[in-house]
């Protein structure tokens, strides 16, 4: 078939992480490069050491090849992702993370981790982080009708997860309002 | 092409534009929508929307010259001897971007089709959802439903009662026997601007404001997703 089953449903995480893929990140390149035309715009030029700004494909491309380091994001240090933590746990709603951090984290975290400040301390927290969110996305479960359901916050990895069973849930409470109201 | 102009091909600073592959034009990477950007966005949306989305021709054209043209480029260049190390970076790294980006291209056709497969027997019949096919699709949706109606035919149909031989009944208590795209499945959808106040199924209206996420039914945002104002993710 045109579609494999398995993606028909959803989006598979490796999907979004080629998404993600496409943002921008800083690197210190061991390299250097004229400015060159990407389908996605022209990066460059590269001139060790100067910082530059690459798509995160290209970074790690780099980065694997040891042709550069990557600069991490400012929110993925151990600092920011504690008070997160603390936030998540202390209050209701979902503390405020990069749409896509989840993805970025694991990409950087498997490349690149000896660019990053205390990578095992980091993953941590980013599991710390993804159960005290995971447990809050199931509470919004009961907030689920038929018509509308506001989700602040929620990253792009966290949707995927839950995305079958909320629609299904969803699809199922809009049956059984249909049926009401043509009874009533 | 002229072997010359090889640097010219890779290099911003000389002046031969043999090729276009250095388009200096190029937009610097900003925060604002590329081509390339526009199809993710366009495929994501095809990817989670229950029914067929009006279908990109023009975009999906401007990135397939794109491709060509950064392949040509990367064939010039790769044939010829005098190329150095640093070159072959740069040519891997432009052919890698190539493949991600023939990878996405594939998938939102692939996604296409699927739907045109499925719903083939709806579109013959519907007007409404013709005009967001491409005349390509249109014809590959009338003959997927030709060739399906003629193999039930051959092999069930034909040897039953008139009566039960019809491909497009509508029992009552059964759905329908025409599969249709399913408009109130819930989709999540992200505002990308801040949108019109829409509808919702209990009577109530909705607000949505700029990066606001929300579950709701397809329909009462399929005109935001189709205006750009928000995108399903």
């Amino acid at each position: 078939m045109s579609l494999p089953q398995s993606l028909r449903t959803s989006v598979t995480p490796p999907e979004l992480e080629l998404i993600a893929c496409q943002q921008l990140v800083e690197i210190i390149p061991l390299i250097s490069m004229e400015k060159t035309a990407f389908i996605s715009g022209a990066y460059g030029p590269l001139r060790p050491p100067h910082k530059a700004q690459v798509p995160l494909w290209m970074a790690l491309n780099l980065k694997s090849k040891k042709k550069c380091h990557i600069v991490a994001p400012d929110w993925l240090s151990v600092e920011y992702l504690q008070d997160r933590l603390t936030e998540e746990i202390s209050k209701k709603d979902f503390s405020s993370l990069p749409f896509r951090f989840t993805e970025i984290a694991k990409v950087l975290l498997d490349v690149a981790s000896d660019d990053l400040q205390n990578p095992d301390r980091l993953r941590l927290l980013l599991k710390d982080i993804r159960e005290a969110r995971q447990a809050k996305s199931r509470e919004g479960l009961r907030q689920l009708d038929h018509s509308a359901l506001l989700l602040t916050r929620l990253c792009s990895m966290e949707i995927n997860e839950i995305r079958p069973f909320f629609i299904q849930s969803m699809g199922v409470l809009t049956q059984l309002t249909r049926q009401s109201t043509s009874e009533s | 092409m002229d072997w010359d102009d090889e640097d010219a091909l890779l290099a911003t600073s000389s002046k031969g534009d043999a090729l276009d592959f250095l388009n200096l034009d190029a937009p610097a990477p900003t925060e604002t929508e590329t081509p390339l950007s526009e199809l993710i966005r366009h495929w994501m949306n095809e990817r989670h929307a229950p029914t067929i989305l009006a279908a990109q021709e023009q975009l999906l054209g401007l990135l397939l010259d794109h491709i060509r043209r950064q392949t040509d480029a990367v064939q010039a260049l790769r044939g010829h001897p005098s190329t150095s190390e640093e070159e072959h970076i740069r040519i891997m790294l432009v052919q890698t971007e190539v493949e991600r980006v023939k990878f996405i291209v594939r998938s939102y056709i692939r996604t296409r089709l699927y739907k045109i497969e499925k719903y083939a027997r709806f579109i013959t019949t519907d007007a409404e959802i013709q005009t967001r096919l491409t005349t390509a699709e249109k014809a590959y949706a009338s003959s997927q439903a030709q060739h399906t109606d003629r193999h039930l035919h051959y092999s069930v149909l034909q040897s039953l009662p008139p009566a039960q031989a019809h491909l497009d009944d509508q029992p009552i208590f059964v759905p329908p026997m025409v599969t249709q795209p399913n408009k109130s499945r819930a989709v999540f959808a992200y505002a990308l601007k801040e949108c019109p106040p829409v509808r919702l199924p209990d009577g109530t209206t909705l607000t949505l404001e700029k990066d606001q996420l929300t579950l709701v039914p397809f329909y009462v945002v399929e005109h935001l997703v189709e205006r750009g104002t928000a995108e399903l993710v």
